[in-house]
Formats: C-alpha cells, structure tokens, sequence
C-alpha cells in the first residue's frame, strides 16, 4: 500500500525537539545569550543551536520522517537508521554546545568538543538526508511538494558542511586563510543555509501537502507554487555562491545578498499569496486551532522576511538584525512547528491507538484527544509574547525581553503539557477511551505495532 | 440469492460503514464519498472499492483494515475483498451535503 506507514521514532524525534526548545527558551528567560551578551558570543551560539538543531532540526528531521512517504505516496527508505541518526545527534549537539561554553572559559568542556560534535551531526543528518533522499529517489516526476524538501536537504547538507569547517577554526585544528574568512564572513551565510534553506523549504514543500490535506483546499499545483520554488532556490543559489566566493577570496559577490534578500521578498508574497488562497478555497468551513495557529506563523514570516529586505528595519533590528531573526526563528519556524504538533502528536496518537480497531468499535475522533480552549489561549499567549520579545529587541529593553520570554516560555510548556494530554489520552471521555483491542501509547517511545 | 437481496446487503454494508470515521475529518467514510462502490454476489460475497482523501496518507492502511472487518461482521456476509484505488483521486466534490 502506497506510503502507508507509521514512523515509529517520529514521536521520539518531537519529544527530544520538545526538551530542547523548553531548554533554549529557559536559557533566554534566564538571561544566557543575546541580547544579555553579543550577537557572535559563545553562549548566544550555543544557544542559537540549541534551538536551530536540538528544536527545529529535531522537529523537523522526525517530522520527515513521517510526511516525505506521504509527499510522495511511497513508504520510506532505509527507516531503520532513524534511532542510529537520533542517537548520533543528540550527542553530537551536547558536544557542539560544550565546545561553545568552552569558548566562552567554561570549566570541565574543551573546545575540542567542537568538531567532534560537528562530526557527530554530520554523520546523524547524513543518516537523515539518507533516508529520505533514498525515498524521494524512488518516485519519477518528483511532486512539487517534495521538491521544496530536496532543496531544503541540499541546503542542510551545505549547513551542516561550513558549520564543520567553522568548528575546525574555532577549536584551531585548522588555521588555513579560506577557512579563518568563511568564519568572519559566512557565518551569516551558515544562518541563512539553516534556517531558511533547510528548515523554511522543507517547512514550505510540507505546507503545500498538508494544508489542502486539512483545509480541503484544492491541491493542485499552480505556477505560483512553482514560482516559490524557483525564487527561493535561486535565493538559496547565491547564497552558497556567497560562501564559495569567500573560501576562494573572491569580491564579486558582495552585493548578491541584496539580490538574494530581494528573491526570498518575493518568494514570501507569493507563498503568503498561496496560502491565503488555500484558505479562500478550502471546502472545510471549520477552521481548526493548529490551521489558524499557523497562519499566525505565516504572517510572522512575511513580516520578518519584508523587514529583513528594508534597510530601515533592518538596521533597526540589532546586531545581526536580531530581533528579525528572532521573529523568522520563533514566529515563523518555531510557531508553525508547535501549530504542526498540536495536529500531528494526535493524529499520530490516534492512528496508533485506534487505528487497529477501527472498524470493529467505537472510537473517539482525533479531535475528542485534545482541548482546544485552553490550548487556544497557550498560542494566543504564545504569539502575543514572540511580538513583544521581537519588540523588545527593537527597542534595546533586554529587561522586557526577559519577561516576553517568560510569557513565550509559559506558553510552551502549557502546550507541551496539551501535547503530553493526547498522547496519555487524558481529554477522552472514559467509555471511548480504551475500547477492547486498542493498546495506550507509550509517551515518546516507538509504537508498539510499527507498520512495515 | 436475487438481485434485491444482493442489493439489501450492499445497503445493510454501506449502513455499517458509516461507523468508520474518517480520523483527519472526523466524518463517516460513506458520507465523506470514499467508498466508490459495494457489490455483492449470491448474497455472501461482498467487494468494496474505496479510497482515501490523500494518497499515501498513514491512515490508509487501517482505513482499508477497518472496513474489511466492518464487512465481514455484516450477517450474511462469509467473504469480504476490499480494493483500495486512487482513480480517480478523491476530492471534496465527492462528500455528501
């Protein structure tokens, strides 16, 4: 049967990413990181891959895992290396981040922790990138949604390499010229191939599956669609232009990121053109909470994208134009990756529990596994809280940024809580909540019956 | 076994599909168009042929599993062959009201 199958450590992939997140943000409520320290300080990298890998890498990767065999109705390839890759990047991060404190005179870690860890992350994506480019491999022509996913494995491939060659200068296992230039001129580059090559291309292709999927949205592919792809790809194009031009020593990119900038402009309009006409023409009249959630998201992505391009904001936004890429990082990404969860851990927990005796008994629906009220007031507080922290960084106010993470942080976990409902079945009335047949899940562990 | 009768079983089938839900939509599978069709020779066999709302979907296989079972526990009904097919792919024009 066409790409009928659970992932079993998807969930594990999410309650790992989960810890993280809730660990990044208690770093920025505690005052670790920018804007307590500078933009290129030791803590504020380690807590910028915290959230880049240990959040939204995880997410992301265990959220592939399950939905690239749905974008291309084919079951996944080579699935068993998901523990393996797992197992190689939760270590490999901790070492990363050790290698960051040590950088920044932590006792106990060494900077040598860096390019292991490096290594360690290189070996448990390509695990990843294995896997899931194996399975786009298997389907001829490729559907449009799954080539924003290879876009995003080609960016996180090149991410992940100037990444290595930065923990090679930074721990000073190499001082050659090209290597030491990458580090004091790419590292925006690095940020770029990560958070909007990887993570927003595939965040994207996915989008353009589900959406339809849960909306009731016509799902054919439109030239607009296309013309996201191909905007963004040559976006993606100059920026790793940019990074070969700085190994090489060459100037003739230094005003392509202009040009780059300009590309992701209109890529984002014309993807926020897209999803506003999925909403047009979705035949579901219901609009549920995790649709809504990340439409919230959307609009953080156009907002921080149009600034990035407006020399105005951008300059106005800090160091590093930080405070716009806060809004990208936990408006955009980390909002539509909470909203994704809020639908996904239920759905996922619903086929797993329930799945095997439908058909013989009754059972609740997915939306019986979860509590929209309280749920809707922990994204409302959590986007209320990424606008004020955004603004706090605007306005220089590390003091209020501390409390708007607060709040971000608040509602985290109270979702996290909501998502930890489902998965124990809490919400469901007692009658339905067990039927005869059906098995409770484990909280993050694989399923019981994997499906091959 | 006549042709009313065959046709009062693929009626008493589709009325013990309508117990599946859809798990994304939240609605029946009958009333949400994915069963394409139901027939039922000499009374006893009976062959749905249905679909899902997204190809490759994780659900599928248990959607297919579900109404296997929901068929075979229709009296009368002693075989049950279910054909999961994506022509023509569904589409919200399909549902019911």
């Amino acid at each position: 049967m066409p790409g009928a199958t659970l992932s079993p450590w998807t969930m594990s992939y999410f309650a790992a990413a989960c810890l993280f997140l809730i660990a990044g943000e208690s770093a920025m409520v505690g005052g670790y990181g920018y804007p307590f320290a500078a933009v290129e300080a030791p803590a504020t990298l380690a807590l910028v891959h915290v959230v880049a890998i240990g959040w939204l890498g995880l997410l992301m990767t265990g959220a592939l895992l399950q939905f690239v065999p749905v974008l291309v109705a084919a079951p996944l390839r080579a699935g068993r290396l998901a523990l393996p890759a797992l197992a190689l990047l939760i270590p490999g991060l901790l070492l990363l981040v050790g290698g960051f404190t040590a950088l920044g005179g932590a006792q106990g870690v060494s900077t040598a922790m860096l390019p292991s860890g490096a290594l360690l992350l290189a070996m448990g994506f390509g695990l990843a990138i294995i896997m899931l480019a194996a399975t786009l491999l298997t389907v001829r022509p490729l559907p449009l949604p799954a080539r924003f996913v290879a876009v995003g494995l080609g960016a996180l491939i090149a991410a992940v390499l100037v990444g290595g060659a930065f923990t090679l200068v930074l721990s000073g296992t190499v001082t050659n010229y090209a290597a030491i230039a990458l580090l004091l001129k790419g590292v925006p580059l690095h940020a770029a191939l990560g958070l909007a090559g990887w993570l927003t291309f595939s965040a994207i292709g996915v989008s353009y599956r589900l959406l339809p999927m849960f909306m009731l949205a016509p799902d054919d592919t439109r030239p607009t669609n296309r013309a996201v792809l191909w905007t963004g790809a040559a976006a993606l194009a100059i920026v790793v232009a940019g990074i070969v031009s700085i190994a090489v020593d060459s100037d003739g990119m230094e005003e392509a990121g202009s040009v780059a900038a300009l590309l992701a402009v209109f890529a984002a309009l014309l993807y926020s053109a897209d999803v506003l006409r999925l909403f047009r023409e979705r035949r579901r009249k219901i609009v549920e909470l995790n649709i809504r959630a990340s439409y919230a998201a959307f609009a953080a992505l156009f907002a921080s994208v149009v600034m990035f391009a407006l020399p105005a904001t951008r300059a106005a936004a800090g160091e590093g134009a930080a405070a716009l890429v806060y809004l990208f990082v936990f408006g955009w990404l980390t909002g539509l990756g909470l909203a994704q969860l809020y639908k996904i851990v239920p759905f996922l927990t619903w086929l797993e529990c329930y799945g095997p005796v439908l058909g013989r008994t009754a059972v609740p629906s997915i939306q019986d596994l979860v509590e929209d009220k309280r749920a809707s007031l922990w994204f409302f507080v959590y986007y209320l809280a990424v606008i004020a922290a955004t603004f706090s960084l605007f306005a220089e106010c590390p003091g209020a940024f501390r409390v708007a993470t607060l709040a971000q942080l608040c509602a985290t976990v109270g979702l996290m809580v909501e998502l930890v409902r489902a998965r124990t079945l809490s919400s469901v009335a007692a009658p339905l909540r067990l039927p005869a047949g059906a098995s409770r899940p484990h909280l993050f562990l694989p399923i019981s019956r994997p499906q091959e | 076994m006549s042709e009313p009768e065959n046709a009062t079983t693929c009626e008493t089938i589709r009325d013990a599909l309508r117990m599946i839900i859809d798990p994304e939509l939240g609605r029946n599978i009958v009333d949400l168009g994915l069963i394409y069709d139901v027939s039922v020779e000499d009374g006893r066999i009976a062959h749905v042929t249905m679909t899902t709302t997204t190809k490759g979907c994780p659900a599928s296989v248990y959607l297919k599993e579900a109404v296997r079972n929901c068929v075979w526990y229709v009296p009368g009904v002693e075989y049950a062959e279910v054909r999961l097919t994506y022509e023509p792919a569904w589409t919200p024009d399909m549902m019911a009201g």
